[in-house]
């Protein structure tokens, strides 16, 4: 070891979904070395629908996450009705579009109340905040609970659904069943109005910088399904040619692989980034409630903001439910039939945590050959990595309670869900006094 | 005739497709029939892939919870039977597999704060040791069926005729 260099280690990150750490070397007062740590063990889901019909590779890589399941079965089924020239009915469109606003839901509303909000209002857990917060803690549940019931009922279950299908859907919902939701949602959309309004009040740390904002871009909607995937420097790309702009990068301190752009830097993905490129296209009470708080410009320079853009996007996915449920009719059949055509199947749509990337090679026999899955965690471990760099100096003479709480605070910040990118966190700090002069 | 309210929530947890993890659907499946009626009138059965907070917020004063799950922490086969502050503090190592949002203590916890104290109730749990893909459970987990099924009704069975709070 350097003689001046100081290690800063917080070794169990906690509230964020999976396991890992944070490394931080600081030598002669500067950051020498951020490493976001993933040691938890490789999962081989891109080696596990290898051999697999495209509508089991839709139930099988649900499995990737308790929390996101619909954001890799939208990925999949749209990668695979892209190749075989599927079009679905306009009502399906709306339904994939419903399913997807309730896990935006339920995993929105499980980080702001109980992983994110507790570093804001000075607690250590969300147990401890439950007990003097009751009621904003149980507000924060049935939010997610009615999103949990919006995957439940299209999708057959809660976690990990099984309706998703080629061409459509394996059961459709009944008009009666969707209007059952109207209620819990209709309560949701106030919680979820009153949630950003108390969320843009907490304080946040001063930090500013100028990111690279990666999210799809639609004209005519919030970008969930479908869109370019666009840039805050201008790129424009088809959902398929993501790696025409972004290349995957071993790192030997992470089991997940790392994303980085053509010029090799880092990208940011998640609510902030779709919230500043898409604001225009958020529901109109999204886009009201957002004005209100008037924190667009500090969404997009201030990380800790992030938790403002997840609330808009609360507003907006329990709004466009109850819009979608509203307009509902069912289709004339659960789906299209299709015929299986040999090539590469690829797509990207926008998971809570942001742009989730699939590409397939799928044979002769219908079967996938290959398979190259690019979660958004896994994209953004070089964006908190750099940003945990230019920031960790400013609190480096803190008490090293009060910095490591912070340096947490911001790593959650990006609703890292490790389990996902290896699908990991334990944050240690090294720091390295300064070398004596003499 | 008027049917007695639950005095009993069974939260069933896990998936019947993911291995080891459907041992507590399966308990659950062959331990209901064969129970009395009187019992059977006197449980509200959830089937909960994850165990949530709001599984737990709601049980009502009179009514007692049992927890079912598959767990990781001891020997696959081996039957535990915690209460709900030693299932929450982890007690002989025991986590129950199907848990992934948020951890079991703090699951507990949640709902402990927002109650005001847990629910009455108890966790009777089975050590897996498979959770593939598939509703093939392991042998470990296969031997062990009939002591957890009945581990299961005897848990059913003293809840059910205990009056609780």
């Amino acid at each position: 070891m350097h003689g001046s260099d100081l290690r800063f280690q917080v070794h169990n990150l906690t509230r964020v979904e999976g396991e890992g750490s944070l490394h931080l070397l600081v030598r002669d007062g500067a950051v020498a070395e951020a490493r976001l740590e993933i040691f938890e063990a490789p999962r081989y889901f891109e080696a596990l629908v290898v051999g697999r019909s495209p509508d089991e590779v839709l139930d099988i890589v649900a499995r990737i996450c308790g929390i996101c399941p619909v954001a890799y079965q939208m990925s999949a089924v749209h990668a695979f009705e892209d190749l075989f020239g599927v079009e679905v009915e306009p009502a399906t469109h709306a339904l994939r579009r419903l399913l997807y606003c309730g896990e935006w839901i339920e995993s929105h509303a499980l980080h702001i109340y109980l992983l994110h909000a507790p570093d804001f209002l000075g607690y250590p857990s969300a147990v401890d905040m439950a007990r003097d917060h009751r009621e904003l803690v149980a507000g924060g549940l049935r939010l997610k609970q009615a999103g949990n019931r919006i995957v439940a009922t299209l999708g057959g279950r809660a976690i990990h659904p099984v309706s998703v299908r080629v061409g459509g859907w394996s059961k459709l919902p009944r008009r009666a069943d969707l209007l059952a939701l109207r209620p819990a949602l209709e309560e949701a959309l106030e919680l979820a109005r009153a949630t950003v309004h108390t969320v843009a009040e907490l304080p946040a740390p001063p930090f500013e910088r100028e990111p690279r904002l990666v999210a799809l871009h639609h004209p005519q909607e919030y970008p969930m399904n479908r869109g370019r995937i666009a840039s805050s420097d201008g790129l424009a790309l088809a959902p398929q040619a993501w790696g025409e702009a972004f290349h995957e990068v071993q790192v030997p301190w992470s089991n997940a692989l790392q994303s980085r752009g053509a010029d090799g830097l880092p990208y940011l993905l998640g609510p902030a980034a779709r919230v500043v490129l898409d604001h225009e296209q958020l529901h109109p009470l999204a886009r009201e409630a957002l004005a209100e708080t008037g924190a667009l410009e500090s969404i997009r320079r201030n990380p800790y903001r992030s938790i403002v853009a997840r609330a808009v996007e609360l507003v907006h996915a329990t709004a466009e439910a109850l819009d979608i449920i509203a307009a509902y009719e069912p289709p004339d059949a659960p789906a299209v039939a299709w015929e299986s055509r040999a090539g590469t199947a690829a797509w990207a749509t926008e998971a809570p945590r942001g742009l989730l990337f699939h590409r397939y090679a799928v044979g002769d026999d219908g079967l996938v050959a290959a398979a190259t899955i690019v979660p958004p965690t896994a994209q953004n471990q070089a964006a908190i990595e750099a940003d945990v760099a230019t920031f960790a100096p400013r609190v480096l003479d803190q008490p090293m309670d009060v910095a490591t709480h912070t340096l947490e605070q911001l790593i959650r910040s990006y609703d890292p869900c490790i389990s996902c990118a290896t699908h990991f966190l334990d944050l240690s700090v090294e720091r390295q006094p300064q070398e004596d002069a003499s | 005739m008027t049917v007695p309210p639950p005095t009993v929530r069974l939260l069933v947890c896990g998936s019947a497709d993911r291995g080891d993890d459907g041992a507590a659907l399966a308990a659950v499946a062959r331990v209901l029939p064969a129970l009395d009626e009187h019992v059977r009138q006197r449980l509200e059965i959830r089937r909960c892939e994850q165990l949530d907070v709001t599984d737990l917020v709601d049980i009502p004063r009179g009514t007692a919870c049992l927890i079912l799950d598959t767990v990781v922490g001891v020997e696959p086969g081996e039957v535990v039977t915690l209460s709900l502050p030693e299932l929450a503090a982890h007690s002989r190592g025991v986590s129950p597999r199907s848990s992934h949002a948020l951890p079991i203590d703090q699951v507990l916890g949640i709902a402990e704060a927002l109650r005001g104290a847990l629910p009455d109730g108890r966790f009777i749990g089975l050590g897996g040791h498979w959770f593939g893909f598939g509703s093939v459970r392991s042998r470990a987990v296969r031997l062990a069926m009939p002591a957890y099924q009945c581990a299961v009704r005897e848990g059913i069975v003293a809840l059910a005729a205990v009056p609780v709070g």
